[in-house]
């Protein structure tokens, strides 16, 4: 949620889509100005921290730069839970990450969270000659889905502080709560019940999700 | 857990004393492995290391091995100077060729008989075809084990620091089971599923050894069917060792000479990595779906496992099962253990402060106790993914040996380029409270000056054989021996003929403290400078270690050896192990009187070296 202080905005920000879309490699050129050509994977989920003003306010951006890899999708709600703006990223060549992004935007349409700030990113526009998915179709899906859409290069840094920007912009204001960004402790909706419509791959997180979080109530 | 290992223990006679048919008939079933293994012959030479005699009982647990005492040390040198231990050495110059010739004999012969085999494997025929490339994949090769032919690659870059510098990531995937150069390879490690499908190689494209996978599956299910479990095939220099954990499979196929308990106890840790990273759950995919393909699961880690076995060439934690602390100054390390207990008292279950692979401080939770083996593989973790070093990280992850169903979540941070600060908590929301934990955490770490300190001994290292005081006593001991302080002059004269290294030719030793689960270890210093060198000592160690546990022999409570290489000295006691290495010309009576000071000089400085006080360690 966002959390404002007079002009100060506190927003978590969380990053989802398929591994190799270039998550990473957005925040860290948001962040640190930085673009490596061989990007680690991310472990789990990193955290940063970012400042941005726009015209009325000061937009504290908490991000939550999560890992693509499958084995971590069935924890992406304890990431992406109370969070005010959410950027599904996809590599315009590849079909595959655009369909992984089709299926995040669905699973956050069902958090029903109305005033979840969407982007959707298409990253690596610097490799035109390797486009498989069309900036119209990508737009096309975004408007009918309800989010933003832009076209961005980490490596170029084309569009990168702007759909920061665009964010900062869109972010419901003038929504005071008292509790500091991430501490929103929403009932957690049934994960299992979430997953299981997608696919068969994801049906079988929902089971190893569900005993694991069993589980680790018995470890405490 | 007893039973189990007495079962181990002794199935391997049994499968040979028993039914000697089943191995023949797996030579014949499945003739295509053994293009991969020269000959298959379940060979039952016994352990490569001479039997000692079993020493007699060593009356009174003080601490000093008698220095006259013959009776009580056994010299099993001579017998080993031809044997095992020249394993790097010799097999320089001694013919490499062999592995070559004999798997090209194989190959031939499985060429001449010309009908696939049974198990589905398709490499066997493709080899001789590629086997005509041998010359230019070896350039490439030289920083791996690679068993060469007679190129002398080996003796030249092998020698630098290639060896120690691990590469992140998986190397060589474009080979796989059809090429010479992964057939050349010393160490192999695969993880596969029971139903034959590749989940991990170190070598090579997982995908493309699926035929290879099918085999190692085929041949552990035939042994199954007749009721047995297959451990361990030798095939010529080769040994294949199998390690079964419910569905999932895992076999390590070595040249390197190492004792296959060693070769069985890596596969442990390798199982114990995955678990880290997926927890046992994972079981109950292969229940659903006995088909599942886990290697998207395992996605991006190949450099976890990667950097895990690269560690059984070098890290003695990977045998000892024991950690090693960064030699501190105590107050220093007070002054982190303090504020990492008020942290634990917090609701954090383990708060773990490291630099590289040392601790500097860690603290458990009450009751709550980590196994030395899940400090390994969580620092190896960590260690070996690069991002944890780009921001602060929340990740799952399973500590195998404290509840393997079970995800933990794990808050890591790199307070400089070596230091990182690890909070281990049940809590998955707990991020934020964690993040401010760290935050006061390290303000303190700074205000006392640890991270500086954790700096500087990573410089300095901690206990140098050339320091090895002359005779410590114990009333001024402490004081005396500090580490840290300037060094005496080279040429003292109060030092015994010293060669190289050390007082009396001590060249290096290692001491586990068994109450404690910590090992130190001297620093690496002339003659043993190179990994190379380093490397050879470690297997030496490594082979002492297992010879003094041996099952059916042990335990042993001394052992003197003598080689081309060494005179190697174990000494185990109920409160600590010894393990020194000397110049190979060392006399035995010197030796024994400096291994006494070595262990007077450790409970010396056992404050900076150990971590002491921490939460008792009970498992």
């Amino acid at each position: 949620m966002a959390t404002s202080a007079r002009n100060n905005l506190n927003a978590k920000l969380v990053l989802l889509g398929d591994m190799g879309a270039g998550k990473s490699s957005l925040v860290l050129r948001f962040v640190k100005g930085q673009f490596l050509d061989f990007q680690e994977s991310t472990i789990g989920a990193a955290f940063f921290s970012q400042t941005l003003a726009v015209s009325d306010a000061t937009v504290k951006f908490e991000i939550w730069d999560t890992a693509g890899q499958e084995r971590y999708h069935s924890l992406a709600p304890m990431y992406y839970r109370g969070a005010a703006a959410a950027i599904i990223v996809y590599d315009i060549a590849s079909i595959d990450s655009f369909a992984r992004a089709k299926t995040w935007v669905q699973e956050l349409q069902k958090q029903g969270n109305p005033n979840l700030v969407m982007a959707l990113a298409g990253n690596k526009a610097d490799l035109e000659e390797k486009r498989k998915v069309t900036a119209d179709e990508a737009r096309l899906y975004a408007e009918e889905n309800g989010l933003f859409f832009m076209e961005t290069s980490a490596k170029t840094a084309a569009n990168v502080n702007e759909i920061f920007y665009e964010i900062a912009k869109r972010l419901p204001r003038a929504q005071p709560s008292q509790n500091p960004a991430g501490m929103v402790l929403v009932d957690r909706p049934a994960v299992g019940s979430q997953a299981s419509a997608c696919c068969s791959r994801y049906h079988f997180f929902s089971y190893y999700h569900s005993d694991l979080n069993f589980l680790i109530l018995f470890a405490k | 857990m007893s039973s189990d290992d007495a079962h181990s223990s002794s199935s391997e006679h049994d499968s040979t004393d028993q039914n000697p048919n089943p191995s023949t008939s797996i030579d014949q079933s499945l003739d295509a492995i053994e293009g991969q293994l020269t000959s298959i012959s379940l060979n039952h030479r016994n352990s490569p290391l001479p039997e000692p005699p079993i020493p007699p009982p060593h009356h009174g647990i003080g601490d000093t091995l008698p220095s006259d005492a013959h009776s009580q040390v056994e010299e099993v040198g001579a017998v080993e100077k031809s044997g095992s231990d020249v394993e790097v050495e010799n097999s320089v110059s001694r013919g490499e060729g062999v592995l070559w010739r004999n798997s090209s004999d194989v190959e031939g012969e499985v060429e001449g008989q010309g009908s696939p085999s049974s198990s589905g494997y398709a490499g066997g025929k493709g080899t001789s075809s590629s086997s005509g490339v041998s010359g230019s994949g070896i350039e490439e090769i030289s920083g791996d084990e690679v068993d060469q032919g007679e190129g002398g690659i080996r003796s030249g870059s092998f020698g630098g620091s290639v060896d120690s510098e691990w590469v992140p990531g998986k190397r060589h995937v474009n080979e796989d089971d059809a090429s010479v150069s992964w057939r050349k390879r010393k160490k192999h490690f695969f993880v596969l599923s029971h139903s034959g499908k590749p989940i991990y190689s170190r070598y090579g494209d997982e995908h493309r050894l699926a035929g290879f996978s099918a085999t190692l599956q085929a041949i552990i299910s035939f042994v199954e069917n007749g009721g047995d479990r297959v451990k361990l095939v030798r095939a010529g220099k080769h040994q294949v060792v199998f390690l079964v954990k419910g569905p999932i499979y895992l076999v390590c196929i070595s040249c390197t000479e190492e004792p296959h308990e060693s070769l069985n106890e890596q596969l442990e840790l390798l199982y114990g990595q995955m678990i880290l990273i997926l927890t046992k759950s994972i079981n109950r995919c292969f229940e659903k779906n006995p088909k599942f393909d886990m290697t998207p699961l395992l996605g991006g880690t190949d450099a976890v496992f990667s950097s895990l076995i690269h560690s059984y060439s070098w890290n003695p934690a990977t045998f000892l099962h024991a950690y090693s602390c960064l030699p501190l100054a105590y107050p220093t390390r007070q002054a982190a253990g303090a504020i990492l207990q008020d942290v634990a008292e917090s609701g954090v279950l383990f708060a773990i402060l490291m630099c590289k692979h040392k601790v500097i401080s860690l603290v458990g939770a009450q009751k709550a106790s980590l196994h030395p083996d899940d400090m390994l593989l969580l620092a190896n973790f960590v260690m070996s993914s690069e991002s944890f070093r780009t921001s602060e990280s929340f990740s799952p992850i399973c500590l195998p040996r404290y509840n393997p169903m079970a995800f933990l979540y794990a808050y890591v941070y790199y307070l400089d380029a070596d230091t990182y600060l690890m909070l281990l908590t049940a809590n998955p929301d707990a991020f934020y409270r964690l993040k401010d934990w760290r935050i006061r955490i390290e303000m303190v770490l700074l205000k006392s000056n640890v991270l500086n300190e954790a700096q500087r001994s990573m410089l300095d290292g901690g206990m140098h054989v050339e320091d090895l005081p002359v005779d410590p006593s114990p009333r001024s001991g402490s004081l005396s021996s500090h580490l840290g302080q300037p060094r005496p002059p080279p040429d003292s004269a109060d030092r015994c003929k010293a060669l190289l290294g050390g007082p009396c030719g001590l060249w290096h030793f290692i001491y586990r403290s068994i109450y404690l689960d910590q090992y130190v270890s001297s620093e690496f210093s002339s003659p043993i400078n190179t990994p190379k060198q380093q490397k050879r000592l470690y297997r030496a160690y490594q082979k002492l270690y297992t010879s003094m546990h041996d099952r059916e022999l042990g335990p042993h409570k001394t052992q003197f050896r003598r080689d081309n290489n060494y005179v190697l000295l174990c000494w185990v006691t109920q409160d600590f192990e010894l393990y020194a290495a000397f110049d190979p010309l060392a006399d035995k009576a010197l030796a024994i009187k400096t291994c006494n000071r070595v262990c007077q000089w450790v409970k010396d400085v056992e404050n900076e070296v150990f971590l002491l006080g921490a939460s008792p360690f009970s498992w």
